[in-house]
């Protein structure tokens, strides 16, 4: 992974450095205009023009050979350029990572800056035009989203405490949402995200193009074999389908190169076969993030 | 080769085109049928910032249309039968 990564951060991972969350960084950047701005017309960003190029029909030319690979590449880079954008209209810097529920918590209960909320999930409301509070907002987002009534759940109170909002996750996650943390734009990071493949806008480009728009969990699941009856349950529920089953032998195959770690599978197992495996332990899927 | 599919939506039937105002983010029968989620709600890019909550602003885009499995489950679907599917 980046430089960043490996680097700053309690063990390696850059979404557990308090300095991503905090204050300093809001003013430094001058990040209430300009999430602000970002905001009013968040939903506008994915049709608008990038460097000449209108994202609408996009996806046949993705499936180019050689073309294809160039957007990717060139789409990729916006996404993970390490500094901050100059302009509040490209999903430029805007990068995150699947993490699991015990990291989530780990970021609510130890990095997140005062005030946390909920708002409604941006992705959803594109792709389904549902309003579904499963968003959860650090820092200076608070006041943007007050601004913004469509991303404000229709209940009286969105700001959350500490304790509520890894409650708000751990039931989201239950469900399946896969957890993503995310810098909004780099270097600040103010969004912890519970959603669903194909709905969210950050896991769909990885999964169906291979656009680096996400990276992977610092972990990958692993399988306790003697535990572990074949049922069956954590095959519907990934959200990857990492897992399958051997057709030969009916046993429970994990394919590690799709595995992303959000390690959602492990909730629906009646026999807590699954559990998590740090990447950097497992040879094959080592360093590929 | 692989065969294009286009999906074109009547913007004189649905969205910012229609005179009564019909509110696109009402409906979204569409976006909650499709499977494989292809459509996009958003603002129309000329509308700028001034009421990012005026209905005129709003429409409906197919955006990834090669994920799109054919079910024409959305062309049912629709109350104002804009939606078409063709393939080239």
């Amino acid at each position: 992974m980046c430089e960043l990564c490996m680097k700053h951060g309690a063990g390696g991972k850059w979404y557990l450095n308090a300095k991503h969350y905090s204050d300093e960084v809001v003013e430094k950047y001058g990040l209430y205009d300009f999430l602000l701005e970002q905001y009013k017309n968040f939903e506008q960003m994915s049709v608008r023009k990038v460097s000449g190029f209108s994202p609408v029909g996009m996806d046949y030319r993705m499936r180019m050979p050689i073309i294809g690979r160039i957007i990717k590449n060139m789409a990729g880079n916006m996404l993970n350029k390490q500094r901050f954008p100059k302009d509040p209209f490209k999903p430029e810097s805007h990068i995150g990572q699947i993490v699991p529920m015990e990291d989530a918590i780990a970021i609510i209960e130890e990095c997140a800056a005062e005030p946390i909320i909920e708002k409604n999930c941006m992705c959803r409301y594109m792709s389904r035009g549902e309003k579904e509070a499963c968003c959860i907002n650090f820092g200076v987002m608070s006041e943007v989203i007050s601004q913004l009534p469509r991303f404000v759940p229709e209940k009286d109170k969105f700001h959350l405490t500490r304790k509520e909002a890894v409650e708000r996750f751990k039931a989201h996650n239950r469900k399946g949402y896969i957890g993503t943390i995310w810098f909004g734009p780099f270097p600040y990071i103010n969004n912890l995200c519970s959603c669903e493949s194909p709905e969210c806008a950050g896991i769909r480009p990885r999964v169906d193009f291979g656009i680096m728009s996400v990276h992977k969990a610092e972990y990958v699941i692993g399988l306790e074999k003697n535990r572990c009856d074949d049922c069956g349950a954590c095959i519907i529920k990934c959200p990857f389908n990492a897992i399958e089953k051997d057709p030969y032998s009916r046993k429970i195959k994990i394919d590690l190169d799709k595995c992303f770690g959000c390690g959602v599978c492990r909730h629906v197992c009646p026999n807590d076969a699954l559990f998590l495996l740090p990447r950097d332990i497992v040879p094959e899927v080592a360093g590929k993030y | 080769m692989k065969k294009k599919t286009i999906i074109k939506i009547d913007y004189s039937l649905c969205g910012d085109g229609v005179k009564e105002n019909v509110d696109p983010r009402e409906c979204c029968k569409c976006l909650r049928i499709c499977k494989p989620a292809i459509f996009l709600l958003h603002q129309t890019l000329g509308a700028k910032e001034d009421n990012p909550l005026d209905p005129e602003c709003w429409r409906v885009t197919p955006l990834w249309a090669s994920l799109c499995t054919l079910c024409m489950e959305c062309v049912k679907a629709c109350p104002a039968n804009a939606i078409q599917i063709t393939q080239k």
